[in-house]
């Protein structure tokens, strides 16, 4: 099982009055080759669960498996080496263009690889290749990063992640203050990136690029598992109650349907193939 | 970094959380003054700095400060302990009135530098823990207001006071969100690799590097903001504040400070007038 969630529990400050338990006996399974969602309203525990597949936090109770890796709750059983494990999940945080140092691109995007072992020129040739993957061509990589715009940034931030070439590509609300066109080439780079065979983890709030891009879904609230499907059985229940609203195309073909058109709701993923269906209805 | 134990207001409501920010400031200053107060003999000193611990260790327990995270911050003066032991050996000192400890080619080391260096030791630690009864038990605002309020005589001379005050309540203000950023980006750069607390030297300090600039650079975009908030809500340092929570003073309030006061008036007299208790009962001193 590559990662494996068993009766996990995380109490954050435990034992002092801001004590506040995050996730509670959460079970769960990610299979290689997802392109697996983690929705939840604001607070439910998403960054916290993610923070685990990294070792960046041990369980309070129970055991998370990451491929070999073991990250329990008991001190013994746990691995002590992080470093293989990093190495293979990436982690890219909330607005990680707040993490960016180096004088240049290229060289704050070979950061990742030279800590895990690789020499200098290896790690530039892996950092040109990963940003050239986001999209940054040539004339970016002796720049300072600190003079790029927000957007920029960001795309760099996660070639640096992208330059390790992860096993698993965790990232937390990608798309969060870009403009709707930089949002669609960045969820369009991670469609890329699961393509090519990485197993791609999105932690979202924006349900039309749930049901656009990802193959699997995990619905957490209040620290626990409420949900585990595909986007669209996901959207034919009430979502509301987990704080989560129906992608625009769902309320959209929901309404032609009160009207008397029939859908398959089965193959609705984006503007296109609603559009095919709808010409369809009309041939028949 | 988590166990950043000085400084951190615990929300408990305990009677020294409930105490005046001013009372709890001039109390702990006087109690400050009694632990470092000079005596005139070891067994006295022993037994005044022993009260005093004990007090002192009594107070920080009514915050339900967990007394171990004391030791947590005592570890980091662990170099300076030896280094002052070292200092204390390699120094001889005139007075002997405890023994010779050893003598070694005409190098004579005295307990009496054990004892100095651990009496300094021990004063560190009551110090340390005042200060952790007061910033654990007192809300950072509530300290600034108490510090603003000590300073408002000195406007006389044109002194700043309450400028002094916001900038010390902003700062304390972005501790807390300081830390929370610093941790963020330890985070984002552990899970490239980065191993903050092992490895070859020149690693670390490229990973240093790599969690200061970007820290830097958030608390310039912070500040920018902050003004312009301020800005925004046409700050005027020089205008007239008011406050919705105001600092009240009640007897409670009076009974601590006059026992810091007498604590501390007691340690004075005693240091002053070379008062040997141990003398007046008989017992032969040390």
């Amino acid at each position: 099982m590559p990662i494996k969630f068993e009766n996990v529990s995380y109490v954050y400050s435990k034992g002092t009055p801001m004590e506040k338990q995050a996730l509670s006996c959460v079970d769960l399974e990610i299979l290689e080759g997802e392109f697996l969602a983690l929705v939840g309203r604001t607070g439910c525990g998403k960054s916290t669960l993610v923070q685990h597949l990294n070792a960046l936090l041990n369980p309070t109770q129970g055991t998370v498996y990451i491929d070999s890796f073991v990250n329990s709750a008991d001190k013994k059983k746990r691995d002590k080496k992080t470093h293989p494990l990093r190495k293979n999940v990436g982690l890219v945080f909330q607005f990680p263009e707040y993490q960016l140092f180096e004088e240049t691109v290229v060289k704050d995007v070979a950061f990742g690889p030279k800590n895990f072992g690789d020499d200098k020129e290896t790690a530039l040739a892996k950092a040109r290749e990963a940003l050239l993957r986001v999209g940054l061509d040539e004339s970016f990589f002796e720049r300072s990063p600190f003079e790029l715009s927000g957007g920029e940034k960001r795309r760099v931030a996660i070639a640096g992640v992208l330059a390790m070439n992860p096993k698993y590509l965790v990232v937390d609300e990608p798309t969060a203050g870009l403009d709707p066109a930089g949002a669609k080439e960045m969820m369009d780079l991670f469609r890329n990136v699961h393509q090519s065979g990485t197993t791609v983890i999105l932690v979202t709030h924006d349900m039309d690029l749930v049901l656009a891009y990802c193959s699997d879904v995990i619905v957490l609230d209040h620290g626990k598992v409420v949900k585990t499907c595909k986007p669209v059985d996901l959207f034919g229940d009430d979502v509301t109650q987990y704080s989560l609203q129906q992608p625009m195309l769902f309320d959209f073909a929901k309404s032609l349907g009160e009207k008397g058109y029939s859908f398959d709701a089965a193959t609705l993923r984006d503007v296109s193939s609603l559009a095919k269906q709808i010409a369809q209805g009309r041939k028949k | 970094m988590n166990n950043f134990a000085l400084g951190k207001y615990v929300p408990y409501d305990t009677w020294v959380h409930r105490l005046d920010a001013r009372v709890k400031i001039i109390a702990v200053i006087m109690l400050m003054v009694a632990v470092f107060f000079p005596l005139s003999t070891w067994s006295m000193t022993l037994l005044v700095q022993g009260t005093l611990l004990v007090l002192i260790s009594v107070i920080l327990a009514c915050t339900k400060t967990p007394l171990h995270s004391i030791l947590t911050s005592l570890r980091s003066l662990w170099v300076m302990v030896l280094f002052l032991l070292l200092i204390y050996i390699l120094v001889p000192k005139a007075e002997n009135t405890l023994g010779i400890a050893w003598s070694v080619n005409g190098w004579t080391v005295y307990w009496d530098s054990f004892a100095e260096a651990a009496r300094i030791v021990v004063r560190l630690v009551m110090m340390i823990m005042l200060a952790m009864a007061l910033t654990s038990s007192t809300k950072p605002l509530d300290l600034t207001y108490a510090l603003q309020w000590y300073f408002t005589p000195l406007k006389v001379i044109r002194f700043p006071a309450e400028e002094f005050a916001m900038t010390i309540s902003i700062a304390l203000r972005f501790i807390p969100t300081l830390l929370e950023d610093a941790l963020r980006v330890m985070r984002a750069q552990s899970s490239r690799g980065v191993d903050f607390a092992h490895g070859r030297l020149s690693k670390r300090i490229v990973g240093l590097t790599s969690l200061i600039v970007p820290l830097f650079v958030s608390s310039f975009i912070r500040s920018e903001e902050l003004a312009n908030a301020m800005e925004c809500r046409c700050y005027d340092p020089r205008g007239k504040r008011t406050r919705y929570r105001k600092l009240r003073f009640h007897w409670g309030d009076l009974v601590a400070f006059l026992f810091a006061g007498a604590v501390m008036a007691g340690v004075i007299v005693l240091s002053a007038l070379h008062v040997d208790l141990f003398a007046l009962m008989g017992i032969v001193a040390l």
